[in-house]
């Protein structure tokens, strides 16, 4: 199928009330699901460059009983944490760690040869599969019971402006990648466009109505009666619009976003913190059920001046480990990456279902991740995965700690909770002995 | 299947009503009846038709619930008569005979059943109407345009090509500058863009330095890839019609791609991933416009080898590579393509209307708006040449509305429109941008922007100018139209007319009038031509894609070249042919013979083929899946050419089926089934315009017999004068048709239809004749038929619409 370019496309469909339907079905008291259980969300939150081993992992497994330092803003949600270590990317052939690291993470699977040249080893082009995110939405849109209006929603924040392996971690398919949408206005426009340009257009339509009138009076009498019936249609406009925005104002509030802000390094902190805000207003509205938030990219640059650190974060990570200054740096660096999925972790906990007991954080499984288990080894064993939240009822509060296990499993896992029970997901070799099976 | 089902041929092309309408009344004083009113028949007649006739088909002839078909027709007196006479009532005909079926056919005549009678009954008026949706289209596209500046057009073609010898388009290593036909290269292992040129020494060194970093590199990967360069092509493409297209980019290499979008490519497959790669996308396209196109190829070392190739699937053809007269060198701007789709228009006429409007519609219209006003508010500092920070910007802006909604209306606003169009939407304390929304929204929604000028009130030379551009370009009137009706330069016919050879060297009238030719042809019906595999071998997609193809590149040079002459569409007995077609009908290319596309003019003089009515795509699409069809044809050219009107057939008849007659041929078998008197009313005229077109089969290739038999292409065709014109074969009725004056009325008649999209008659019956007459000084010069037309048209509308008013 080609794709269709359209960025319009949201006007593809005929009569205003079926494009408002989006609005009316999310509507709680008109909600679907409360027949079929409670609603399960997945959120991916991406940060780059690998972590400090010793500042990250819990000593011991078990019980979760205290957090090293880099994951400290966790604490108040210590109980609904899970970490996995041991959990190891197993996928190999063309690319290096790094774009493997990305491109493989989410998909399982190897990427097709082609011309982008990293680091070392051989060049490579994109995955050769969809990622877990986009095969979880493509189930939950095929049942009407769980299909939303966007079925997934890709959130980025300081995404460079290029497509190449390394910016790109979601695969609608094999070559298939999906751009995260790192600026908040346009990721307004998609949510909330068509409710700005609808009251724009209740605005004018009693302008329209007086001209309306006013060329109906040079018309012929005969001539006339179309006009009539044209204004006729303009009234009845007018009173589906007003329904459709009193519904959607049922359903929730228009979020205002701090006009203004622009894509630039310092402002990363609010840049993110608006698109968490997005995020959390869209699963209010139901927009979504899947969705992730790429905090830069692979090899990420960003120079996080907000914590004190001056030096680009990838430059920073290649530092061994015996450069106690690097490591002290690398520490505040995945703190604060660490922060922003405390800050949505803490949103989701205030925000209550609409419709349902609990919170959204009742409902949400976030999976904080990242391409490399450490910067400067560039391995991809130890990936660092961090569970958090209610959503697929896993056992939380624990510290897990796996033999080498491919990160395949635990994609695998994931598919399983929402009920999707594949038996294998990438790469097969490496979903051997299925999901995993101690994190309920 | 067969290629066009009779269902489809009985669709009613209820415009062909009023194209015999003017065309009977034009003809009028050779009319084989008196038309004059009150004469004695019809008292008797009256009395007869109540007593025997009126129960079925109702009072004036309007039909009952047994018999809804009303009474119109365009057989004479006499033949009417002795319908009456043999026929009716229907089980008793010998109730009504001999002078009684004279007396009532004498008062059905003229009551409600000739034209003349249905034209004195419902004398057309001028329509009111709302756009087209084509209209729209265009009128929106021209109106964005209006704020960029139009591109270069001339007869260059291709796309410019820049060559650099290293993979980024580094413009110091830039080696070749020359214009690509077509894109459609495979380079395997070598570098088109090392030409062996000695560089400068600075360069040189550069170079030097960067050889030395690359052999570095290569020494490191050992690879026997491709070699590293790049290419940029630009240009424009050229879409032929409007609908979707399909772009699809093969290579082995990195390519970005953009079309019509300037800020971002619709392919950017920088990355290379896998072999053998396809990118494609789909786009709509307006037809008959330019649309800017721009792609990087890079190949690099890391490939193994250099290749790519740019394909298209156009509207109704199958994929080929992008051929040279699609692509031209020069840039254009981006088109404002609305996405939005709109419910059809009504088509009843023959033509599109805009006389009704719906809610779809409405919904359709409010959704356009929005969606051209979020465009226009993005795209506000190119289009209105305002930055974000400019001191002056609200005046800017004001400034900008103003000039947008004039362009939208085709007038200069009064002070009150100003009011509400312009003031009353920029408030106080709110955000420029929003101002500017509301108002392009609001003007998008006017009935000034939605309807047609016609109809309200007196017309001056604005309303002249926008009758003028819609009829020729189905658009807003230009910078020069709008030019001369400020300056009341569009007062007397000479003004107009000029106004009109001016706009018809434009894309906008080429597409117009190909859509007509289409419609005319029933090309636009003929989608999806297939045949039967073992009867035709051979005649598969492609083929038909390339006949299709060959009609258009012959159209095209028809209508633009030195000679647009009417009745050349009949006479002309060369076809373009590729080396595919050349190889089905039988024909040889000589090499090197110059071709377009691979397309070549050839001639079929020996085969008595002539005209576009004996063009193999017209013959195949008025056939079967195995057989031809002597009546689509004959319908087609009854119809369409001679401005005939048939009713449909008035017993369901299901073709007889070849097999069932396997020693009949075509003809035979088509004589058989229509041996009927119901049947033969209408047949007698349609059978025997088909059966000249006999010699050529359901392919269109030439044939001298069928089942063994020789082919009998002898047919007739009784003028509306009763003179009965004989002719043996394709050419013979072609030379008849070229000449009849029946033949010319009925083109302009559809003509005036088509491109003024309003009832001919409305005008006068004077003025469409003038028309027809000058047709005819004129060398039945098409183009000069068009700007008549146009021109006609708006002085007459002009003129009655200040009677009218007074």
């Amino acid at each position: 199928m080609p794709a269709y370019v359209d960025r319009r496309s949201f006007l593809k469909t005929l009569g205003l009330s079926a494009a408002m339907y989006p609005f009316l079905c999310n509507l709680p008291s008109l909600g679907m699901e409360s027949s079929t259980g409670r609603k399960k969300r997945l959120v991916v939150m991406f940060s780059p460059n690998g972590i400090v081993k010793k500042n990250f992992w819990p000593d011991e497994a078990g019980e979760l009983k205290a957090f090293k330092e880099i994951l400290s803003p966790l604490e108040p949600y210590r109980d609904r944490t899970l970490t996995l270590h041991g959990v190891c990317d197993k996928i190999r052939g063309d690319g290096d760690n790094h774009m493997r690291g990305i491109g493989c993470l989410l998909t399982g699977v190897e990427l097709y040869p082609g011309n982008i040249q990293g680091g070392s080893h051989t060049p490579a082009g994109w995955a050769s599969g969809i990622s877990i995110d986009q095969e979880l939405k493509n189930f939950l849109q095929a049942n009407p019971a769980t299909k939303t209006r966007f079925g997934s929603l890709e959130f980025g924040v300081s995404v460079p402006d290029r497509a190449d392996t390394w910016t790109r971690m979601s695969y609608s398919g094999a070559n298939k990648p999906i751009a995260p949408i790192d600026d908040p206005y346009q990721m307004f426009q998609k949510l909330y466009g068509n409710v700005k340009d609808q009251a724009t257009l209740r605005s004018v339509l009693d302008d329209l109505q007086e001209d309306l009138a006013k060329v109906k009076s040079v018309v012929s009498t005969e001539d006339r009666r179309l006009l009539e019936e044209h204004a006729g249609f303009v009234r009845a406009m007018e009173q589906e619009l007003q329904s459709a925005t009193e519904g959607a104002a049922v359903a929730h509030a228009t979020p205002e976003l701090e006009p203004g802000i622009r894509e630039e390094n310092d402002n990363i902190p609010k840049l993110a913190k608006m698109q968490i805000d997005l995020m959390v207003s869209s699963f209010q509205a139901d927009f979504a059920r899947v969705a992730s938030l790429q905090i830069t990219n692979s090899v990420g640059g960003a120079r996080m001046t907000w914590v004190g650190v001056d030096e680009g974060h990838h430059a920073l990570s290649h530092e061994p480990n015996s450069n106690e200054d690097a490591q002290k740096k690398l520490v505040k660096i995945n703190k604060w990456y660490c922060e922003q999925l405390a800050y949505l972790v803490k949103r989701l906990d205030e925000t209550p279902e609409p419709g349902g007991p609990g919170s959204l954080l009742d409902n949400t499984l976030i999976v904080w991740t990242n391409e490399l288990g450490e910067g400067n080894s560039h391995t991809l064993d130890d990936i660092p995965f961090v569970l958090v939240g209610g959503g697929l009822d896993y056992k939380m509060g624990r510290a897990l700690k796996y033999k080498d296990v491919p990160h395949n499993r635990l994609l695998l896992s994931i598919a399983h909770g929402f009920g999707h029970e594949m038996k294998t997901f990438g790469n097969p070799d490496y979903c051997g002995d299925g999901p995993l099976s101690d994190l309920v | 299947m067969p290629a066009i089902r009779h269902s489809s041929a009985i669709v009613r092309l209820r415009g062909a009503l009023l194209a015999t309408l003017a065309v009977a009344l034009a003809s009028a004083s050779l009319a084989p009846s008196s038309i004059a009113r009150g004469d004695k028949g019809s008292s008797t007649g009256a009395l007869i038709y109540a007593n025997k006739c009126a129960s079925c088909h109702g009072a004036n002839g309007a039909g009952t619930d047994d018999y809804p078909d009303p009474l119109i027709g365009d057989k004479s007196v006499l033949e009417l008569t002795s319908l009456i006479d043999q026929t009716m009532p229907e089980g008793e005909p010998e109730q009504c005979v001999g002078p009684d079926a004279e007396a009532v056919a004498k008062y059905i005549y003229d009551e409600f059943y000739s034209e003349f009678a249905q034209v004195r009954r419902a004398p057309p008026e001028l329509e009111f109407s709302r756009l087209t949706v084509r209209q729209y289209e265009q009128s929106v596209a021209d109106l964005v345009g209006s704020f960029t500046g139009g591109g270069k057009r001339d007869a260059d073609r291709g796309l410019a090509a820049e060559y650099f010898n290293s993979k980024r388009h580094d413009r110091r290593k830039r080696t070749i500058e020359r214009r690509d036909a077509t894109v459609d290269f495979d380079w395997q292992k070598a570098n088109p863009a090392d030409t062996g040129e000695e560089p400068s020494d600075e360069e040189k060194k550069k170079a030097e330095e960067e050889k030395k970093k690359d052999d570095d590199e290569k020494k490191k990967k050992k690879k026997d890839g491709a070699k590293e360069f790049s290419v940029v092509w630009t240009g424009s493409l050229l879409a032929p019609e409007t609908g979707d297209y399909e772009i699809v980019l093969y290579t082995d290499n990195a390519v970005k791609f953009w079309l019509n979008e300037s800020d971002k490519p619709v392919v950017d497959g920088w990355v290379r991933s896998g072999k053998d790669i396809q990118h494609r996308v789909s786009m709509r396209l307006l037809g008959g416009r330019s649309y800017p196109v721009r792609l990087e190829f890079s190949s690099s070392d890391d490939d193994d080898i250099a290749k790519i190739r740019v394909a298209w699937k156009p509207p109704h053809h199958v994929e080929e590579t992008i051929p040279e007269r699609a692509l031209t060198p020069h840039w254009s701007p981006e088109v404002l393509v609305v996405a939005t789709p709109f419910p059809p228009d009504d088509r009843s006429s023959g033509y599109e209307k805009g006389t009704a409007v719906t809610k779809e519609w409405e919904d359709a219209v409010a959704f356009a708006a929005m969606e051209v006003s979020r465009y226009v508010v993005d795209e506000l500092p190119r289009l209105a040449n305002v930055k974000s920070d400019d001191g002056e910007r609200e005046k800017k802006l004001r400034e900008f509305c103003v000039r947008w909604v004039e362009t939208a209306f085709r007038r200069p606003l009064t002070d009150e429109e100003k009011h509400l169009y312009i003031e009353r939407q920029f408030k106080e304390g709110e955000n420029l941008d929003a101002s500017v929304h509301r108002c392009v929204l609001l003007s998008l929604l006017s009935p000034r922007f939605l309807y047609r000028e016609a109809k309200q009130g007196p017309m001056d030379d604005y309303a002249v100018a926008s009758w003028l551009s819609y009829a020729l370009w189905d658009s807003i009137p230009d910078r020069q139209l709008r030019e001369a009706a400020a300056k009341g330069q569009l007062q007397n016919r000479d003004q107009v007319y000029a106004q009109a050879e001016r706009m018809l060297d434009d894309e906008r009238t080429r597409a117009k009038l190909r859509v007509f030719l289409h419609q005319w042809l029933n090309v636009d019906r003929m989608h999806d031509l297939k045949k039967d595999g073992e009867v035709y071998p051979g005649f598969d997609e492609r083929l038909v894609s390339d006949l299709r193809t060959s009609l258009d590149l012959y159209l095209e040079e028809f209508a633009w070249g030195d000679a647009p002459d009417f009745r050349r569409l009949f006479l002309d007995d060369e076809v373009y042919l590729n080396e595919r077609l050349a190889e089905f009908y039988g024909k040889t290319i000589s090499p090197g013979t110059s071709a377009r596309d691979g397309f070549v003019s050839v001639s079929f003089e020996e085969e008595g083929r002539a005209g576009v009515l004996a063009h193999p795509f017209l013959l195949a699409g008025f056939a079967y899946d195995k057989a031809t069809s002597p009546i689509h044809r004959g319908v087609f050219i009854a119809r369409n050419v001679l401005g005939r009107r048939l009713k449909p057939p008035p017993i369901a008849v299901s073709p007889l089926a070849p097999d069932l007659h396997a020693e009949l041929t075509t003809r035979e078998r088509t004589i058989l089934q229509t041996d009927i008197a119901a049947c033969k009313t209408c047949h007698a005229m349609i059978n025997p315009l088909g059966f000249p077109l006999e010699q050529f089969d359901a392919v269109g290739r030439f044939r001298k017999e069928e089942k063994s038999k020789p082919i009998d292409a002898e047919g007739l065709y009784v003028t509306r004068d009763g003179e009965t014109a004989k002719f043996d074969g394709a050419k013979a009725m072609a030379e008849f048709l070229a000449q009849s004056p029946e033949t010319h009325e009925s083109f302009v008649e559809q003509t005036y239809q088509y491109f003024v999209k309003q009832p001919p008659l409305a005008l006068g019956k004077e003025s469409f004749d003038e028309s027809v007459r000058r047709f005819g000084e004129n060398g039945y010069n098409v183009r000069k038929l068009i700007a008549d037309a146009a021109t006609t048209s708006a002085l007459r509308a002009r003129e009655l619409s200040q009677t009218e008013n007074k």
